[in-house]
């Protein structure tokens, strides 16, 4: 009675391949159908696509950078108008003063 | 002779860098300083930019736009320290320094020994006639503002919208931080 490891040494055994083995698994390789690669409309849909999103993010970071830089117009408007007003406010006390 | 010739395009290059008319103040210990900074910077494209997203039906946004749509450039440094006394007064004299050239001329001065505050405002007066330029130097005991504004202004305009976007006239305004 073979013993357990008899019995994984025979089906562990190397066997070479018969001598047609590669010229059959050539002609099988040659014989499948080619893959369908993707139509060209599907082609143009996906790069208009991505043409239209990475124009859209330019649209959106166009507009974000413009409210930004309002925002600071309007901050050194705010500063410079309020320290001017400051300026002309004081003069006009000090010559309401010099008056009465 | 090669490298004189880079360097002296380098040299104009970098003097490009700072338009003519702007100011050229150096801040940066003030800066290094200050608790709380405001800092913008707006060149001429920038600006132009800018007045495109102003909008035409809100008043106080139209009168800006009406205002800065000539300019050339917009920088306001505005520094606030946490206790008084950390700027000196030679860092202020600093600031003049660059205005007492013929090209300007200081038309307001206004230093208050009560409140301990200064403002002296100069105009840049341009070779053909008319206002090429304004500058503001504010300071008050925890805060030092400079104002840079390049390109025909009118100050009357400024000073009023000064005294709009919901600050009362007279009172300071809130510090972006």
């Amino acid at each position: 009675m073979p013993s357990l490891e008899d019995e994984l040494r025979s089906a562990l055994k190397r066997r070479e391949p018969s001598p047609d083995f590669a010229d059959r698994v050539l002609a099988r390789v040659a014989a499948a159908p080619a893959r369908r690669g993707s139509q060209p409309w599907m082609r143009w849909v996906a790069g208009m696509a991505a043409a239209l999103l990475l124009a859209a993010g330019g649209l959106e970071y166009r507009q974000y950078e413009g409210e930004r830089a309002k925002d600071q117009v309007l901050l050194a408007v705010k500063i410079a108008g309020s320290k001017l007003n400051k300026a002309q406010k004081k003069v006009q006390m000090i010559s309401h003063r010099s008056d009465s | 002779m090669k490298a004189a010739g880079l360097l002296t395009a380098l040299l104009l290059l970098l003097a490009g860098a700072v338009p003519a008319q702007q100011v050229k103040w150096n801040y940066e210990k003030l800066a290094a300083r200050a608790s709380n900074t405001v800092d913008v910077s707006l060149s001429g494209s920038l600006l132009q930019f800018a007045t495109k997203f102003l909008s035409d039906s809100d008043k106080d946004e139209a009168k800006v736009k009406k205002l800065v749509g000539g300019l050339k450039g917009i920088y306001v440094k505005s520094f606030e320290f946490k206790t008084p006394g950390e700027y000196s007064a030679a860092d202020v004299e600093s600031f003049r320094t660059p205005l007492r050239s013929p090209d300007w001329e200081r038309i307001v001065g206004v230093h208050s020994s009560e409140d301990g505050e200064t403002v002296d405002v100069y105009l840049r007066n341009e070779a053909k006639g008319g206002i090429g330029g304004l500058a503001i130097i504010a300071t008050e005991p925890k805060e030092v503002t400079l104002v840079n504004i390049v390109g025909s202004i009118d100050l009357e305009s400024l000073s009023d919208l000064g005294g709009h976007f919901g600050i009362p006239e007279g009172l300071e305004v809130e510090k972006k931080k």
